[in-house]
């Protein structure tokens, strides 16, 4: 019972094309689509069964010339996690 | 939302953390514009110092802190969480923080370490 980093990505890239696919930026929708994205992947990640918290986000953001920089910092078991 | 002193080291408190992201994100980027030669260094900034406040405080916790800098240029952004833990034990904050130039959004993950 290890966390897989392989399985985990691909059940996320399966749940990104089959809620967003090839959809263009919609302002309407895009809301429901962040939403969807972390719902359906966190549920096809604890039907892994595996003694794991875990904790999905998503980000979407709209092809438009601007600059988005991301970092996370994680304290935990590195042996675990 | 009650508040229990005598379990204070048990639980995770979102509006201690919500003032030590904020303190972070304006100690580093406070009064400057985008740069991008810059924005790596800041986003690895603000992650690390926040985590170094809040493994201070010595609870039991397991921590993940996420954060984005985007340059405000009309596009739009969404971002969304979901968690599957503890909820009695486990919480999560979110900072939105803007300037002129850019938008930053932070988030804070703490897990309970089972003892």
């Amino acid at each position: 019972t290890a966390f897989v980093v392989d399985e985990v990505s691909g059940i996320v890239k399966e749940t990104l094309e089959v809620v967003i696919g090839r959809s263009q930026f919609e302002q309407k929708r895009v809301a429901q689509w962040t939403s969807s994205v972390v719902e359906q992947s966190l549920s096809q990640l604890s039907k892994l069964n595996k003694p794991f918290k875990y904790i999905v986000t998503c980000i979407i953001m709209q092809k438009n010339g601007a600059g988005l920089q991301s970092a996370s910092s994680c304290f935990w078991d590195n042996t675990t996690d | 939302m009650e508040e229990y002193h005598s379990g204070d080291e048990m639980s995770f408190s979102p509006d201690d953390a919500t003032n030590v992201v904020k303190e972070c994100i304006e100690g580093i980027i406070g009064g400057v514009d985008y740069s991008q030669n810059k924005v790596n260094q800041w986003t690895a900034s603000i992650v690390e110092h926040t985590l170094t406040q809040l493994v201070k405080q010595a609870k039991p916790y397991k921590y993940i802190v996420n954060c984005a800098v985007m340059q405000k240029s009309g596009a739009g952004l969404h971002t969304a969480n979901s968690c599957y833990w503890d909820t009695t034990t486990d919480g999560s904050c979110t900072v939105r923080w803007e300037n002129r130039t850019m938008y930053c959004v932070v988030s804070v993950f703490a897990v309970a370490i089972a003892l």
